[in-house]
């Protein structure tokens, strides 16, 4: 406990979100009550922030490499649509025994599928310097462009019984996909802060060139994360098909806005190196509960897309002010050189300040 | 010494990328028309051109913008709120003139694009984050104000109606006569008044030099905010112009459409060769992106394929280009010892 409030001290953004979340639900509760925070509610609402904590998840880990991931929610629907397509038993015909084996092969296929979406943007990125958005960009379209293909746009039925008890069942009050969820980030956080990998992960995003002269393998960094990012993406497609009983090329596309918002939220810098994986949990209680709210007050989803695009825009503006997200003070700027492309590079200066 | 008939009229060497362009259209062009001739018809040609016209207008704005070495993500939603409004204000005051309609969207496309520049500008904001949430900002309080009802033809503007109907000029094919949409001239306009801005203009060399290094611009003498403003704020403009020619060549008012094909747009022009980095693209090749785009989404079907199949081919060719151009850039940095991934 002692550690948790030193903790708080030192990091703003973590105090800030801890007060910002307790006052929205104290507000929130005089106003909803029972409606919202219920048994049921609270589940209701664990289930919902699974699918889409795991794409907030995923866009956490390419900011602190200072990249963006745009192709997590096409990348999610083409591992959804895979899976679909092995439940829908359109490959293996269902027959009351081999169900349990399509409920396996169909969590692999979304797995797989989402490894090699997360191989495929990381191979673009390390191995050819494609700009992380770009590449990203341009996957987005091929991913989607390949579930379109297959589908035409229409939406691929589950046919097994067994899978949408993943995201049906509880285990004791919590709902398998927040369990799976939360080990999720518990495994993340542990592998950002006690790996090796974690810690290259953290300093690529801060100075990729120092990284690469500590004689680090970059590429590999680079390719691992976005494999792990295609990972969580398998996982949430696995929750959104459980949850849609089908799925369709498209699903969720108001996640990206919504990820890209939960993760600069939480305190992670776009400039890559900075953001914990435990404010970006506390970042998604915020957000769902924000969304929660906005459900039971019946706003539209271009009010509610109002709404999110003024948090963002609030919260980057005070970030700013409060000197969160400058890449170096601006005295420093001198220090640096320009780079072959011209750009100043990120090289902080060596002089003491 | 001769010179190519391109380096004549452009006054500079192809790029590798426009070339790679042009092969694929050319590729493309001449696998289709051995599958299916009537490809290379009139009426295509005139299809393409109509479809085409807008995203072109569009994609010219982005390019200008990653030049400058931002992302732009709310232009859609700027075309479709400077046009909604635009259209509004003319119905509350029973106006009906396709010339101060289209003002009425520039004015407002161009004002939304100062308050980007501005965010961006004052608060040191990556770009495609402001604009991500502008984007939403912008379209969350035109259907809070305006409402987002549907206009169907009945209600449309007259002179929109006319403006989406009308032809520059008619070729008389065998079976009925092609025309060729009013549109062209407009956009011919908007490429010759880019080109002019950019290449030969102070302002237009700034957006260069922004989008190559902003720290030495500014050391250069570049007024950062002015050119930032200069971007934004054509990028709102050519937006609005787009969006009343999107209304008048559907005959259709929906202030759903549009916003959430931003993407696809920036692909354009990026297939077009116009660089993250900033300081490199070419209109000629935004241009034959869209070209390219058009081709898949309209001309698959003489394949056989449907439109399904759009992304499938449009996302293979930009991620090979992509990966031609930066291979390049890598190459280039490995042998000047620029470590960087």
């Amino acid at each position: 406990m002692g550690e948790f409030l030193s903790q708080l001290r030192d990091d703003r953004e973590r105090l800030t979100l801890l007060v910002t979340t307790l006052i929205v639900t104290f507000v929130l509760y005089q106003m909803l009550g029972q409606r919202v925070f219920s048994v049921g509610g609270m589940q209701s609402m664990s289930i919902q922030v699974s699918e889409f904590g795991f794409l907030a998840l995923a866009m956490g880990l390419a900011m602190l490499t200072a990249g963006i991931d745009l192709s997590v929610v096409a990348a999610a629907g083409l591992s959804g649509v895979m899976s679909a397509t092995v439940l829908s038993g359109r490959v293996i015909p269902i027959t009351d025994e081999n169900q349990g084996m399509l409920l396996v092969l169909g969590i692999a296929a979304a797995l797989i599928t989402g490894l090699l979406t997360g191989l495929v943007n990381g191979l673009i990125i390390a191995k050819v310097s494609v700009p992380p958005i770009l590449a990203t960009l341009g996957t987005m379209v091929f991913f989607t462009g390949i579930g379109m293909a297959l589908t035409s746009g229409n939406s691929v039925p589950n046919q097994v019984a067994a899978f949408p008890l993943i995201a049906n069942t509880a285990i004791g009050p919590f709902p398998v996909p927040f369990v799976m969820l939360a080990t999720a980030f518990v495994v993340v956080a542990l592998i950002l802060s006690r790996t090796r990998f974690g810690r290259q992960v953290y300093l690529f995003g801060e100075n990729q060139v120092a990284l690469r002269f500590t004689g680090a393998r970059t590429e590999r960094v680079i390719i691992l994360t976005y494999v792990l990012i295609g990972f969580l993406v398998g996982c949430a497609a696995i929750i959104m098909v459980a949850r849609a009983n089908s799925m369709r090329v498209g699903f969720g596309e108001s996640y990206l806005l919504q990820a890209i918002l939960v993760v600069v939220l939480s305190g992670f810098n776009p400039y890559g190196g900075k953001g914990r994986v435990s404010n970006l949990a506390m970042g998604l209680v915020l957000l769902q509960l924000l969304s929660t709210s906005m459900n039971a007050f019946a706003f539209s989803p271009y009010a509610r897309n109002l709404v999110w695009g003024l948090i963002l825009l609030f919260v980057m503006i005070v970030n700013h002010l409060s000197g969160n997200f400058r890449k170096r003070p601006r005295r420093d700027a001198a220090g640096s050189e320009p780079d072959e492309a011209g750009r100043a590079t990120d090289t902080p200066s060596l002089q003491p300040t | 010494m001769t010179t190519s008939p391109f380096r004549r009229l452009f006054n500079r060497p192809m790029t590798t990328v426009e070339r790679f362009l042009v092969a694929i259209i050319v590729v493309y062009g001449t696998i289709v028309t051995l599958r299916a001739p009537q490809f290379l018809s009139l009426a295509t040609l005139s299809d393409l051109l109509r479809g085409g016209s807008g995203i072109a207008i569009l994609a010219i704005g982005v390019t200008i913008v990653l030049i400058s070495g931002g992302i732009d993500v709310s232009f859609t939603a700027i075309a479709i709120v400077a046009g909604y409004s635009s259209v509004q204000l003319g119905r509350a005051l029973e106006y009906d003139g396709l010339l101060l309609l289209t003002v009425g969207a520039i004015v407002i496309g161009a004002l939304l694009g100062s308050i980007n520049a501005l965010l961006i500008h004052f608060f040191k904001l990556q770009t495609l984050i402001v604009t991500l949430a502008t984007a939403s900002v912008f379209h969350g309080t035109m259907a809070l104000t305006l409402g987002m009802r549907t206009y169907t033809r009945a209600d449309v503007p007259g002179s929109l109606i006319g403006f989406g109907e009308a032809n520059v000029f008619t070729i008389q094919g065998e079976a009925r006569p092609y025309g060729f949409t009013m549109f062209l001239p407009v956009v011919a306009g908007v490429v010759i008044l880019t080109w002019f801005l950019l290449y030969r203009t102070r302002i237009g060399r700034s957006v260069f030099a922004l989008g190559s290094n902003p720290e030495s611009a500014s050391r250069l003498g570049v007024n950062l905010l002015a050119t930032q403003l200069f971007i934004y704020m054509y990028v709102g403009a050519l937006s609005g112009l787009m969006g009343i020619i999107y209304f008048s060549r559907l005959a259709y008012i929906n202030p759903a459409a549009l916003v959430g094909s931003e993407l696809a747009v920036i692909a354009i022009a990026v297939i077009g060769g116009a660089k993250l980095e900033g300081g490199e693209g070419t209109l000629l090749g935004t241009l034959l992106g869209v070209v390219i785009w058009q081709l898949f989404q309209n001309t698959l079907i003489f394949l056989g394929l449907g439109s399904q199949y759009n992304g499938l081919f449009f996302g293979s060719v930009l991620i090979f280009l992509l990966c031609v151009i930066y291979r390049r850039q890598r190459q280039i940095n490995k042998r000047s010892l620029v470590f960087t991934t």
